[in-house]
Parts: structure tokens; C-alpha cells; sequence
């Protein structure tokens, strides 16, 4: 028995990894669906985005590319249906260089089920280096910020921005981020200098930096990880019925989600107990 | 002393004009902000033609010796080569969702960068368990709450540790408080630890106290 747990503790790493894919794979394969409650830091953010009336207008800085791409495009998408369900104004910028092919088809696929008119409901910016620099910028001026389009027409001209200008003009502006330029970079160039109400879909392992700004305020609500987003799209689609339902990528990767969380503790657990057993607990 | 003075003072004037935008909210006074934040853009986006040049005079040299590794670095400049022609090539569509180009930046971003990049992030997965199972052992008090926090926090994150029959919400509202409260408690203590640095650093630099950027000591 000790020489089979010792051997426990020292398996090759291989078999490790491969439980953790059958720990993913399984659930894909064979669904489960397990109830989930929706965090107060998302009710927040889905209530204010709720409060918003037709014609008010919305900045969404979406910092993010393919590596975290199924924690928060499924935030991104569920947050654009219900922009434009609310009828408002879009303006959307990114800070990421490979963010643009990703989140551009997006932006025009779900404007274009609404019957939204580009220019007019909606606009893409593009990208914008230059990181806090870029930032400071847009919280003066987001058409000296972004003199055109991604189109390559003037910004100033369209008829989305008018009465738009400095970031302070927007009713709400939305950070979706990975990392670095994003979130944290917003809250210490902009938001405190022009007041912004702002908020924040960010990855899981950026959640608990960002819970000191949900608490002072100065986010009004928190999205965090492929969790907030499968909370905010239960908000967003609760009175959709299903047939008309889009695919809710963090509701059906929640039970993946369980799953890698499970198994990660339950080898913790044993390892734990095979270390106790084998050494008694005495090694410090 | 010309080669030090001068950027000094450069630096003390514009930092200090840039610090009084925060207590000076008059147009002009942002219009010339504005205007020194265009500079800095202009500045920060001309890096990228010095990182392209130093990428490629790091690489080609050993690709050329055929030194350590030149195989990679013969990859990396040939996809940096392929993807900035693609690039310039397929000018304005080429962000459309549209194949309409077999061969495109698009596609290069589709169906390379988009796999290669998740693949790398979700290669996390497998090393977080494996570590987790290694490193993650009560070899004393300290390890132990940290051990025991993480895997509560983790458990009551997902459904089903929500979903625990009488004691799910209990554990959700443990997650929330560790979170919110002594997770909180040291974040604040290291933003606003980190803060006082940057102020400090700031300071330093802008009254030339700080030289290291200008290559000195």
C-alpha cells in the first residue's frame, strides 16, 4: 500500500495530463447542465446596461485576442446583442493588435441581426497603439484618438458620433480585457481623471485585481472569466426562447469548466493524502 | 553634458505639464496634452519598425551561420515576411469576414494564429493540474490556508460546487468573502504600495534624479 502510494505521488506527469483531458473531453461529449447563480458584480453590470434608453451611446474598448478567447468572446457577444437590443449607439476601438480579425466579424455579424446601419448605429475604430498614451487620448478626445474608421472614413463625419467626443461623452464605457493595455490601464489613466462609468469583462485570473475597483466604485460592474460570462448571457437571453436562443459558448462550457475544476482538486486531495500517509506529515 | 542636460530637461518640462492636466481642466490646456500624447503615439507606433529591424538582425546572422536553433528563426522571419506582405497586400478587406481570397492575412490569422495561440493558452490547463498536484502540499499552517482557500475558491467558482446539496450556498458565500475581503484587503495594500513606487519613481525621473533611461547610472 505505501509503496503504491508513494508511486502515486511520483506518476509520470503524462498521466496527469492525460486525466485532465478526459476530465474536458467527456463533457463535451456527453453534456451535463448544472444550475448556476448569477454573481452581484454581473447583475450590476447587466443592470445598468438595462437602464441605458435608445439613443444613449456606448464605448466598448475590446482588448482581447485568441488565447483568451473563450473566456470573454462570449461575454463580448452577449454584451453587443444587448446593446443593440437596447437600441443604443456602439463605438468600439481596441488597443490589442491582434484583436481587430477577431472581434470586427463579430461586431458586424451581431449588428447586422438588429438591422443596425453602419455609421450610423455603429462603428468600428480599429486599432490604436500607443497602450496608457492611447488611452489618455481617448478620454479626451476618441475622434482626434481615432481620426478614421476602420473603413478609412472620418470619424467626426459619422453620424453615430455626434455628440460624442471625449470619453466622458459616452454613457457607459465597457473594457473587455486580457491584460495589458485594458482594464487596470482604464481605471488608472481615465476613469478617475473624467469620472467614467465604467465596466470590466476580464479573464478569470485578472478578476481578483479588479474586485477592489467593482468595491470603490469606480467599476460599476465585473465580468470575470468564462463564470461572468455564462452568468451575463443567462441574463441577457433569460426571456429568449430557446429556438431563437444564439450558441451560449460559456453556458455549455460551464460543465468543461466544472469538470477541470474537479478533477484538479480531487488530485490535490490525494496527493495530500498520499504525502500524510507516506511521510506522516512530519516533512516541513 | 549637452547629451544629459538636454533630455532632462525635456523630460522635467513635459512631465510637469502633463501632471497639470489633472488640475487644470482648461481646453487649451488639453489641446496641448493632446498634442504631446499625439507625439508620444506617433512615437510608440515608430517602435515597431525598430522592433521589426532589431527582430531581423538578431535572427538572420544565425539563420545565415546556420548557429543554434536557426531552423526557428528561419520560421519566424519567413512567417513574419509572409504575414506583413499578406498584410500590405490585401489592404482594406482584409479584415472581412468574407473568404473571397484563398490565400490571405485573414486566413493566416484564422487558421494559424487563432489555433496556435489557443493551443499555447490551453496547454495552461494540463500544467496548472500537474503543478497543482505537485507543489500543492499542507507542509505547514501557512501552506495549508492557502491550500485550503484556493481549492474552496475554485470548487464554489464552478456550478458544481454551487450545486452541493446543503452546503453549496454556504461555500458560495465563503468564496465571496475570501474574495472580497482578505484578497481585497492585500490587493489594495500592493496597489496602493505600488502607487506610492510610481509616484516616487515619477517624481525622480522628472527631476532628473532617475537617469537610468538616458544609459547611464
Amino acid at each position: 500500500m505505501l509503496d503504491l502510494l508513494i508511486r502515486f505521488q511520483n506518476m509520470d506527469r503524462r498521466w496527469v495530463f492525460l486525466g485532465m483531458a478526459i476530465a474536458i473531453v467527456v463533457p463535451m461529449l456527453a453534456p451535463f447542465s448544472l444550475p448556476f447563480k448569477v454573481d452581484k458584480r454581473v447583475q450590476d453590470l447587466y443592470d445598468r446596461v438595462e437602464a441605458l434608453e435608445a439613443g444613449d451611446a456606448v464605448f466598448i474598448s475590446a482588448d482581447f485576442d485568441p488565447g483568451s478567447r473563450p473566456e470573454l468572446e462570449p461575454f463580448f457577444r452577449a454584451h453587443l446583442h444587448h446593446l443593440f437590443r437596447q437600441d443604443v449607439r456602439v463605438v468600439m476601438g481596441t488597443l490589442w493588435a491582434t484583436a481587430p480579425p477577431l472581434v470586427k466579424p463579430i461586431f458586424k455579424e451581431i449588428a447586422e441581426q438588429y438591422g443596425k446601419e453602419y455609421g450610423k448605429d455603429w462603428v468600428f475604430l480599429g486599432y490604436l497603439d500607443g497602450r496608457e498614451l492611447a488611452i489618455k487620448k481617448i478620454g479626451q478626445s476618441v475622434r482626434k484618438a481615432y481620426p478614421r474608421d476602420d473603413s478609412g472614413n472620418k470619424t467626426a463625419d459619422l453620424e453615430v458620433m455626434v455628440g460624442l467626443d471625449a470619453a466622458k461623452d459616452f454613457d457607459i464605457l465597457t473594457s473587455v480585457s486580457a491584460g495589458f493595455p485594458g482594464t487596470q490601464a482604464y481605471v488608472l489613466q481615465i476613469q478617475g481623471q473624467y469620472d467614467l462609468e465604467m465596466a470590466s469583462a476580464c479573464t478569470a485570473v485578472s478578476a481578483p485585481d479588479y474586485i477592489p475597483y467593482y468595491q470603490s466604485g469606480q467599476l460599476f460592474g465585473l465580468s470575470g472569466g468564462m463564470p461572468g460570462s455564462a452568468q451575463y448571457e443567462k441574463l441577457v437571453f433569460a426571456d429568449t426562447p430557446l429556438d431563437e436562443r444564439p450558441r451560449l459558448a460559456a453556458t455549455a462550457g460551464m460543465n468543461v469548466l466544472s469538470a477541470g475544476h474537479m478533477y484538479i482538486i480531487v488530485l490535490i486531495f490525494l496527493g495530500n493524502l498520499a504525502f500524510f500517509l507516506t511521510r506522516g506529515g512530519k516533512e516541513d | 553634458m549637452i547629451k544629459r542636460t538636454i533630455p532632462i530637461s525635456i523630460t522635467f518640462v513635459i512631465g510637469l505639464i502633463m501632471v497639470g492636466e489633472f488640475f487644470i481642466p482648461h481646453s487649451s490646456y488639453r489641446e496641448l496634452t493632446g498634442e504631446l500624447l499625439d507625439w508620444g503615439i506617433i512615437l510608440s507606433a515608430g517602435a515597431f519598425i525598430l522592433g521589426l529591424i532589431n527582430l531581423i538582425q538578431v535572427h538572420l546572422p544565425t539563420v545565415i551561420s546556420r548557429g543554434n536553433d536557426w531552423g526557428y528563426k528561419l520560421v519566424l522571419l519567413v512567417s513574419l515576411a509572409v504575414t506583413l506582405v499578406m498584410g500590405f497586400a490585401n489592404g482594406k478587406g482584409r479584415l472581412e469576414t468574407g473568404m473571397e481570397q484563398s490565400f490571405s492575412y485573414k486566413w493566416i490569422f484564422d487558421f494559424l494564429y487563432v489555433p496556435l495561440s489557443a493551443t499555447m493558452f490551453a496547454l495552461l490547463a494540463f500544467y496548472i493540474a500537474s503543478a497543482g498536484f505537485r507543489a500543492f502540499r499542507a507542509r505547514n499552517a501557512e501552506a495549508t490556508l492557502l491550500l485550503l482557500a484556493a481549492a474552496l475558491v475554485m470548487f464554489a467558482s464552478v456550478p458544481i460546487g454551487e450545486s452541493v446539496p446543503g452546503i453549496g450556498e454556504y461555500l458560495v458565500v465563503l468564496k465571496d468573502w475570501i474574495l472580497d475581503v482578505p484578497n481585497n484587503a492585500a490587493r489594495r495594500a500592493i496597489f496602493i504600495g505600488a502607487a506610492l513606487g510610481a509616484i516616487s519613481t515619477g517624481l525622480r525621473v522628472i527631476l532628473g534624479l532617475e537617469r537610468s533611461h538616458l544609459g547611464g547610472d
